[in-house]
């Protein structure tokens, strides 16, 4: 493999416990045909463990596998019968028990079956990865490293790359190449220190936080509520987390800690607390045992109170004055008033951010290369918003820095070590600071700070990186994207240009188009960008990339503004008599029925005349984007709801991230997708029929539409008939752009024309829709669905069956659309469907009436 | 007792298969014209003496006649099955009583004197054809009329329905269905099917894909697959409602989804002469009766009081009554309604425990009746059921 290019044909993962199951499963989410080794089964069928595992994998939540069917290419195997098969594999991943003579014994008895190319790496999360080469034959040493993945892969953008002394720099920078493109990680170097990166620092933030907790006399609820989203953590924050990961690991991570450190300053905090002793000893392990710090009792959560020794109903709550002050934007003010408010809780904040940053501090030169490998691997790990480095370089390097040794000198905190030199005085002379007494930080444009070479390290140089047009961006990283072509309040037209990223993709003429709005939505003003867009791309580009600058997608249409033109100062009698004309003509596009109404209900009608323009309006865009002279490409990440999903199918492809989640899920909110979408089913129904009878497809789009199924990875979406077979899968979002525009860019080579206009659409018709009603009725009057519910779908079915014609009947495009409309402003105009989106729009949940 | 005819029909051989489970069941793979060629086959070799090309007709009972049991299965398996191409076949549908049907038309044709020796069978893979069919297409004109959307409904609705408004609780549907496994167990065991059934090889062909041969597995099946040991009422209690959210219709106190076929000779006095077979019942009478679709399972209520008139007897005149169990609700609203006797009833377990093969349910039972009867030397037996859409259906035998 020295010469020439690293492939992974197949690999396979050794030990099929909960990380070697889940990271095969991620395996052949990217198509890799891998091996999943597990011990003999004692009686029976040798491969029936190993094989139930891979069941499992099947029923998990989340779902470890991006579609059931993926399963199958997990190939189960034992190591008494298909030692010998490793010898096809190229990559290797050792995911046993942390036991090390259980790996070493394995690691032998493996040995000899490897290829000689193959790289041979353990998911070790404790053990160290040098003793445990000392266990591999010396000539494969070079072959050998640490992945470390985190819980579930399939999820967590980290993984840990960790060389051994005798780890191959060819084979380690073939490995990130791989671990980036085709598994979509964010890997970062760890050096070889006990539990590398992400889990030292998570694992002490947990520590502090308990230590703290108890010195401030917060419960854990409490605890919870303050250090989760409010400060930019995952909602489980620190004890749910604790019960997810499961107490005994907890423990056992932390003993690992006080056994491997012990000349860390720290090292008297390395400790189990007495309290969390005693729930493992009871059996009360988390969430696996169903008790832990929380336990469900019936529908109520409780948690354990220390202070009564018992577990009581958990509503704890952040002080309201404290939210307030978290919710403060500037990162200076808010760690300062923290610091300045004596509130129990503010304290506590100030507590843990100080001894995190006073930790890190401390530990980054010895355990990762630079600032911001240690800042990337807390947010890719632990899922928090910002690393410890950014938020104190946000908040004021120097002040901070001078706070932290006050409270070192005071005793305040935990740690007496003072902070290392390089914390006063190195990268002086970068690029300065932002407010008062700042002078710099160790996020730089030029890179960030690494303390073994006293220099701010630029990103890697890797080629593989080059397909990263914009990385994830740190504090103080340039945030420009490219050059703007036009930018309105709703969008923005750019371009990559010169010099950005990539080599040799300079002035591609690939045009982009973002959007600007809250989660991306879709109203008027971003249907007028795209329109925009579009006639610029014609008149000046080759094609256009639609690409958000972050996930989501598209969050859908803005339904605030169609909801607030149906606001109705007039009697709702008014609406009800429109909704009765309107229900008699559902043949017919609105504004026939709202002429003929009385003068009373004008006014509604207007309303109703005005959101059917911005339906149609939107139809247009759908159309635009599918009919326009050069080729149009979605970039997805994330989710792509209704609208949004309706103009992924609408462009001429979809790149998409695997975790793009995308539906058509109007129903939800008591709508029908009218921005094509329900044209765009009939379509692909007819066109992929079988003996001409679109029926059988559409049923199965029709479940779909009529239920809001939302797809729950890009396998899922090209199940559902959401994406086509010519639509791309990415696995990381960061190489999504550039993927898009390669796409864009051989749809253009190909000398681009739009698709011929469907003419010839065969419909299900009278017979579908009414083949349609009777699984609906049967859900009605089994009250699964509500009265409501049937009309909403009886509705979808009308409109994707092409409305009450003949069966086979031929129509176009336009027949469609022009259903969708109808029956859209029919449904927005019943009350039901309003107090639907009023309380989806209120509460972001679905009403159920 | 009276029969309105020229001369009787008897029942000279009955077998059936063993009923598997659908669609995942033993006969998973097993095509439904298959099936009906061996019953058939099973059934005339029965009746030794008989010249098989003196066979009249054979009319088999089907009850979603297509794809592996379309075109007409009747006349397709009767030549698979060996018998001589002068036989003629045809296939009926009554939904879930076209294998009494076409028992009953087969007698009728007899009992007229048309005809001297018929062949009523039945069919049915549900494993291979889906409930409604491979297409389910409804007509506009069902929504029309309100009175006419039961059409639609599925069958679970329709249980749902019946136990409403019959009352019929979940605790003694689910008490009725595991009566119905305990009885269909002890009747296994105690060998009350060894005469009806006629076991069936399962050949399969298999790749083995790392030798690149095929493997052959032949397993003989002799016995029903669907009666369950440890089914208690506890464990049926934990099941959820199918049909309806807070319903009571599971899929434990439902019939099973099933495959099989049954097969049953009918024949006149003149051949039993001629060919000296031995009768084993005759066949007395037969109703149809058709009752609102929404609550098709009350279907019976109307068929046996019918039945029992034509033929002349009273309802306790009746030893033996088979009552298919499409659903324990429905099946309950029967029993009390008309005031049936449970020690008479399903001796050897329901459907709910046997398994109901659509179509091929009535020949089954017919066969499971009359060697049932004699067997313990009883008289007057009946099976009926309820049909989708709504329709009762009830056939009345005396064993001889």
């Amino acid at each position: 493999m020295n010469n020439g290019k690293f492939m992974v044909r197949k690999a396979a993962v050794l030990g099929a416990g909960v990380m070697g199951a889940q990271i095969a499963a991620h395996l052949v989410n990217a198509s890799v045909e891998t091996m999943l080794f597990e011990l003999s089964a004692e009686q029976g069928d040798p491969i029936a463990t190993v094989a139930k595992a891979v069941e499992n994998l099947k029923k998990q939540d989340p779902a470890p596998l991006s579609v059931p069917g993926k399963a199958t290419s997990i190939l189960p195997a034992n190591y008494a019968q298909h030692l010998e098969l490793l010898k096809n594999c190229d990559i290797v991943i050792e995911a046993i028990a942390e036991r090390m003579d259980w790996k070493s014994e394995l690691y032998k008895k493996i040995a000899p079956h490897l290829a000689e190319h193959a790289i041979f790496a353990s998911n070790t999360s404790g053990l160290s990865i040098n003793e445990l080469a000392m266990a591999f034959p010396e000539n494969l040493r070079r072959r050998f490293c640490g992945i470390h993945f985190f819980n579930p892969p399939r999820y967590m953008h980290l993984a840990e790359l960790i060389a051994c002394a005798e780890s191959d720099t060819v084979m380690l920078d073939d490995l990130e190449a791989f671990l980036v493109t085709y598994l979509g990680k964010g890997v970062i170097r760890a050096k070889d220190t006990p539990n590398f990166i992400a889990n030292r620092i998570g694992v002490f933030s947990m520590l502090a936080t308990m230590h703290h907790a108890r010195e401030f006399g917060l419960r854990f609820d409490v605890v919870d509520a303050l250090t989760g989203p409010l400060i930019g953590r995952p909602k489980s924050a620190t004890f749910r987390t604790a019960d997810v990961v499961g107490l005994d690991i907890l423990a056992h991570v932390i003993n690992t800690m006080r056994e491997t450190l012990p000349d860390d300053p720290w090292h008297q905090y390395y400790v189990v607390p007495a309290w969390l002793q005693v729930l493992i000893d009871s059996g009360a392990l988390g969430q696996k045992t169903r008790r832990g710090v929380y336990q469900k009792v019936g529908k109520e959560i409780h948690v354990l109170d220390l202070a009564r020794n018992e577990y009581v109903f958990s509503q704890g709550k952040a002080d309201d004055g404290i939210k307030e002050l978290l919710k403060r934007k500037n990162p200076a003010e808010k760690l300062a008033e923290l610091r300045a408010n004596p509130h129990p809780q503010a304290q506590f904040l100030w507590a843990i951010f100080r001894d995190v940053f006073h930790y890190c501090a401390v530990h980054l030169e010895a355990i990762a290369d630079n600032a911001r490998d240690l800042d990337l691997a807390m947010r890719w790990g632990f899922g928090w918003n910002q690393g410890p480095f950014e938020l104190w370089q946000g908040a004021g390097w120097s002040r901070i820095r001078g706070w932290i040794n006050e409270d070192i000198a005071s005793g305040k905190s935990m740690g007496e070590a003072p902070l290392p030199e390089w914390v006063k005085q190195a990268g002086q002379g970068s690029n300065g600071g932002e407010n008062g007494d700042i002078t710099w930080g160790v996020h730089t444009t030029q890179g960030s700070y690494a303390p073994s070479s006293n220099t701010y390290r630029p990103r890697s140089a890797l080629p593989v990186y080059r397909r990263q047009l914009f990385p994830d961006r740190l504090l103080d990283e340039q945030e420009q994207y490219g050059t703007t072509i036009f930018e309105t309040g709703a969008v923005r037209m750019w371009h990559t240009g010169a010099g950005c990223g990539a080599e040799g993709i300079v002035d591609d003429g690939i045009a982009i188009l973002s959007f600007k709005s809250k989660m991306h939505t879709i109203g008027s003003d971003v249907l007028d960008g795209v329109q925009k867009a579009i006639e610029e791309a014609e008149r000046n580009w080759r094609a256009l990339v639609i690409w958000q600058t972050e996930p989501p997608f598209s969050a859908g249409a803005n339904l605030q503004k169609a909801t607030e033109r149906m606001k109705s100062t007039e009697p709702p009698s008014a609406l009800e008599v429109l909704a009765k004309k309107l229900r008699k003509t559902a043949q017919s596009a609105v504004l026939k029925a709202a002429r003929s109404l009385n003068l009373a209900d004008t006014l509604m009608a207007g309303k109703l005349a005005e959101v059917e323009a911005m339906v149609a309006q939107f139809q247009q865009t759908s159309q635009s984007l599918r009919y326009s002279m050069v080729p149009t490409v979605a970039a997805v990440d994330g989710l792509a709801l209704g609208g949004g999903c309706e103009f992924v199918m609408h462009c001429d492809r979809a790149v998409t991230t695997l975790e793009s989640y995308i539906g058509l899920v109007e129903a939800g909110v008591g709508l029908l997708p009218a921005g094509g979408g329900c044209k765009e089913l009939a379509l692909r129904a007819s066109q992929g029929a079988k003996d001409g009878d679109p029926f059988p497809l559409l049923r199965n789009y029709f479940q779909s539409v009529a239920t809001a199924q939302l797809a729950k990875s890009a396998e899922e979406a090209r199940e559902l008939g959401y994406l086509r077979g010519a639509d791309q899968v990415v696995m990381n979002r960061f190489e999504l752009l550039y993927v898009a525009k390669a796409q864009a860019r051989a749809l253009a080579e190909v000398g681009y024309r739009p698709p011929l206009k469907a003419r010839n659409i065969p419909v299900a018709g009278s017979t579908g829709i009414a083949t349609i009603k009777g699984l609906l009725v049967n859900m009605r009057e089994g009250g699964f669905i509500s009265e409501h519910d049937y009309l909403i779908g009886t509705k979808i079915a009308h409109v994707m069956c092409g409305g009450e014609l003949t069966p086979g009947s031929v129509v176009d495009e336009d027949w469609f659309l022009e259903l969708e409309r109808a029956a859209f402003i029919e449904l927005l105009a019943t009350e039901k469907t309003q107090a639907r989106v009023e309380h989806t729009l209120k509460t972001g949940k679905p009403l159920r009436n | 007792m009276t029969t309105s005819q020229v001369q009787d029909a008897y029942i000279v051989a009955a077998v059936r298969t063993p009923v598997g489970k659908a669609p995942r069941g033993m006969f998973k793979t097993v095509r439904p014209d298959d099936m009906l060629a061996h019953v058939l086959k099973a059934v005339v070799a029965q009746c030794g003496g008989l010249d098989p090309a003196a066979i009249d007709d054979v009319i088999a009972g089907c009850a979603m006649p297509e794809a592996e049991q379309g075109m007409n299965v009747g006349r397709i398996a009767l030549l698979l099955a060996g018998l001589p191409n002068n036989v003629p076949g045809m296939t009926i549908n009554r939904f879930c009583a076209s294998g009494l049907q076409s028992v009953a038309i087969a007698a009728d044709r007899v009992r007229l004197g048309h005809a001297d020796v018929i062949i009523g069978a039945g069919t049915e893979s549900m494993s291979m054809v889906p409930m409604m069919g491979n297409k389910v297409s409804f007509d506009p004109a069902i929504f029309e009329r309100d009175e006419n959307i039961g059409i639609a409904y599925g069958m679970g609705i329709t249980g749902e329905k019946v136990a409403q408004r019959w009352q019929v609780s979940r605790e003694s549907q689910d008490e009725f269905a595991v009566e119905s496994h305990t009885k269909a167990l002890k009747a296994i065991e105690a060998g009350e099917f060894e005469q009806e059934i006629a076991p069936y090889t399962v050949e399969e062909k298999r790749p083995d894909l790392a030798s690149h041969e095929i493997r052959e597995v032949s397993v003989v099946r002799d016995t029903d697959e669907g009666p369950r040991r440890g089914t208690n009422a506890e464990v049926l209690s934990r099941l959820k409602p199918v049909f309806a959210a807070s319903g009571s219709v599971t899929a434990g106190n439902s019939s099973q989804m099933s495959d099989g076929a049954g097969a049953v000779i009918v024949a006149s006095e003149g051949a039993l002469k001629r060919f000296n077979l031995t009768p084993i019942a005759r066949f007395l009478g037969y109703s149809v009766a058709g009752v609102p679709p929404e609550i098709m399972g009350i279907g019976p209520i109307k068929a046996i009081p019918k039945v029992l008139k034509q033929v002349g007897l009273k309802q306790d005149d009746l030893d033996w009554i088979e009552l298919n169990e499409a659903f324990a609700a429905q099946s309950l609203a029967v029993i009390n309604d008309l005031g049936l006797d449970r020690a008479r009833l399903n001796p050897l377990g329901g459907a709910i425990a046997l398994g109901h093969p659509l179509g091929a349910t009535g020949a089954i039972r017919v066969a499971t009746l009359v060697h049932g009867l004699r067997r313990h030397k009883l008289k007057y037996g009946m099976v009926t059921m309820c049909v989708g859409t709504g329709m009762g259906a009830a056939g009345v035998f005396e064993a001889l």
